[in-house]
């Protein structure tokens, strides 16, 4: 018989707790680089085109501008941080356009019009996630599908001129009116992010929303609806999407082919950018989202009121994505989050 | 030592910036100030020439001026009228493929006070500069309904129209008049031998479509192409290229952006050239100089009643090869006297 003996266990160490430090989280936290980035590039707009760029004529250019993709972006943020990109939401702003452009052009009260388009949003939403939650369907070839029939079906509905004129005074002074300088609508959304942001980090479902995202069998085992918070947070990306569309044509007075043209591309870098991950779920803060947004939209006003060649805007905007995927490795990737 | 507190720190780093800024606000002089919305389609070079001529004229003419890029998006076009208006200026110049947003331009602008001149796509509150798009369909129509008559004896097996829908009425005009051009010189092409596709008025964009016809019309072998431009009547001579059906095929466009330098392909048998890089001079001569000068001229709107019309130059491509390139053109247009045209300068069938 040996002489061996069981080693006692140590005493498990106590658990490490993180101090809590308010100041080295706002440093280090999600949305401090794109916060700096936004800091930086008013900083670079002072120096470089003096205080009108903090005018408030300005910034209500830029603020009337970011209305669809902060409205977008919140709530297609939803979608990304349950682990599905959902790729059809600029076609669904196209087709929420040119469906609520053909019902004013029919006559119908605003209202009413708006009503049937966003409920039209929701059944094209209803069908990603049918096609991604229920049969398992890659979400980017799924929403690509999407993509290219809602793309479609706006042509359709937008008929051989490729346009429709719905100008509506009423509806144009209601989307132009201002609230202390700034266009109300831009005030809207930016309360609109702020609430997401507070349903993402406080509440239940936006916990339940990070954890499928980030590791979707760890919240199966943890007792959370995968599937009905995916379905939930797809639904949101096509409600918001029919939102911008709404304000699109209202703003332009008409849609057109163009309308929502490429905006998923603007939408998700500024997303990146501002802190969202593509590819893995879980990562992200409507905050930084919309800090994102802003980043974007002060660079290329900068270039606009420096008259600097347009072209340039493209290669700052990928410079800044490329910083930003550097600055998420930086700080520790995937092991951070 | 000299130790800094983080307070005066913060405060520098607010306050050099404004102080920057209030400086750079001094020294700004008021002059006439033009502001000029290119189309941003990187489809043509053209659009980026617009820019070009009309920067170089206000400069002549001793102006400051603003470029911004419609990147061809409804909202950017109107962000950058916004823009506009907030810098300043006295007059607009804008090419708008996406028209859908010119009457919130036209309100916009219309409340800043500030007058639009807008090419080629009419807007009932902007001064139209353009092209007579009707006559210029109808001229390149006759021209190519000459070159059918005499290589099929007016008989094709189709006549494709490469529309460009989202131009609207400037479509109906530019390929419809091809159309009407072609059947005054062959009155008997029977109606269903008449198929259209829509090219978006671009040689990439439109590709798929143009395979779709052909595949769809398997026989065809001799085909008429015309259309709302030269890439949308080059889409469809691409694809047939593609799919192996391009030797009987013969094509004419529109505004001329194709057919020009060493690359012309071989089935685009002429254009209507526009000389679009030259738009500037027309609206500058006819509309931003007075408005300089203080006399501002009357509002003309229409596309039949312009504020400066620009002569269509139907040309062959043998023709074009006279026909400097765009670079070339430019060069040549800016040195010219003040208000001279590109038309009177390169058209060769004056």
């Amino acid at each position: 018989m040996t002489d061996a003996t069981v080693p006692r266990s140590a005493p498990a160490p106590a658990p490490y707790i993180v101090p809590h430090h308010p100041v080295r989280e706002l440093l280090t936290g999600p949305v401090a680089s794109i916060a700096f980035t936004v800091i930086a590039v008013v900083a670079v707009g002072l120096i470089w085109v003096g205080p009108r760029f903090l005018s408030f004529g300005n910034l209500g250019i830029m603020g009337a501008f970011l209305i669809v993709p902060l409205v977008v972006g919140a709530c297609a943020g939803f979608a990304l941080l349950s682990g599905v990109v959902d790729l059809s939401i600029g076609s669904m702003v196209g087709f929420s356009s040119a469906l609520f452009a053909l019902l004013l052009t029919l006559n119908w009260d605003p209202w009413s019009a708006g009503a049937v388009t966003l409920l039209a949003c929701l059944a094209f939403g209803a069908i990603n996630a049918i096609a991604i939650v229920g049969f398992g369907a890659e979400a980017i070839a799924a929403t690509l599908g999407m993509l290219v029939a809602l793309r479609g079906i706006t042509w359709v509905l937008l008929g051989p001129q490729g346009a429709i004129f719905s100008f509506n005074p009423g509806l144009s002074d209601l989307v132009n009116q201002t609230l202390f300088g700034l266009p109300l609508f831009f005030l809207v959304a930016i309360v609109l992010t702020v609430i997401a942001a507070v349903v993402v980090t406080k509440t239940r479902f936006g916990r339940h929303v990070q954890a499928v995202g980030g590791d979707d069998r760890a919240a199966t085992r943890a007792g959370i609806p995968v599937r009905k918070i995916r379905v939930a947070a797809l639904l949101l990306a096509s409600l918001g999407a029919g939102i911008g569309g709404i304000v699109f044509t209202a703003q332009l007075g008409s849609a057109a082919r163009a309308t929502g043209f490429g905006l998923e591309f603007q939408v998700y870098a500024a997303l990146m950018i501002g802190g969202y991950s593509i590819l893995r779920g879980g990562v992200g803060n409507p905050v930084g989202g919309a800090l994102g947004l802003l980043a974007v939209a002060g660079v290329s006003n900068i270039l606009d009121l420096k008259a600097i060649s347009p072209y340039y805007v493209n290669i700052i905007v990928g410079l800044l994505l490329l910083a930003a995927v550097l600055l998420d490795r930086m700080r520790g990737g995937d092991a951070y989050e | 030592m000299l130790r800094i507190s983080k307070r005066a720190i913060a405060t520098m780093a607010l306050a050099v910036p404004l102080a920057f800024g209030i400086a750079w606000s001094a020294n700004a002089a008021e002059k006439f100030k033009l502001g000029m919305a290119v189309g941003g389609n990187t489809c043509c070079d053209w659009m980026k020439s617009q820019g070009d001529v009309a920067r170089a004229l206000a400069e002549k003419n001793g102006w400051d001026y603003i470029e911004l890029s419609n990147n061809n998006d409804p909202a950017v076009a109107l962000k950058n009228a916004k823009i506009f208006a907030q810098e300043g200026v006295n007059a607009m110049i804008q090419f708008n493929g996406q028209p859908a947003s010119n009457p919130a331009i036209s309100q916009a602008m219309t409340a800043a006070k500030v007058p639009v001149v807008t090419y080629d796509i009419a807007d009932p509150g902007m001064y139209f500069v353009g092209i007579d798009n009707l006559a210029a369909g109808i001229a390149g129509g006759e021209q190519l309904g000459k070159v059918i008559k005499e290589k099929w004896a007016c008989n094709p097996d189709l006549v494709v129209s490469a529309e460009g829908a989202a131009a609207g009425i400037v479509n109906e005009w530019r390929t419809g008049g091809m159309r009407t051009g072609l059947k005054k010189i062959c009155p008997d092409i029977p109606a269903e031998k008449w198929v259209s596709f829509e090219s978006q008025g671009d040689a990439a964009v439109g590709l798929p479509a143009a395979r779709d016809l052909l595949a769809a019309n398997p026989d065809a072998k001799k085909m008429a192409v015309v259309g709302l431009n030269d890439g949308g009547v080059l889409s469809l001579i691409n694809a047939a290229e593609q799919l192996g059906r391009a030797d009987e095929v013969i094509g004419w466009g529109q505004d001329g952006a194709f057919i020009t330098g060493d690359n012309v392909n071989p089935h685009l048998a002429g254009s209507v050239f526009y000389f679009l890089e030259g738009y500037a001079v027309y609206a500058i001569r006819d509309v931003i100089a007075p408005i300089a000068a203080g006399q501002i001229p009357p509002l003309k709107a229409a596309a039949d009643n312009p504020a400066s019309r620009v002569e269509p130059c139907p040309v062959s491509a043998e023709q074009a090869k006279a026909v400097p390139v765009m670079a070339e053109r430019v060069a040549k247009l800016l040195a010219a006297p003040a208000g001279t045209t590109a038309y009177s300068l390169f058209c060769p069938n004056k």
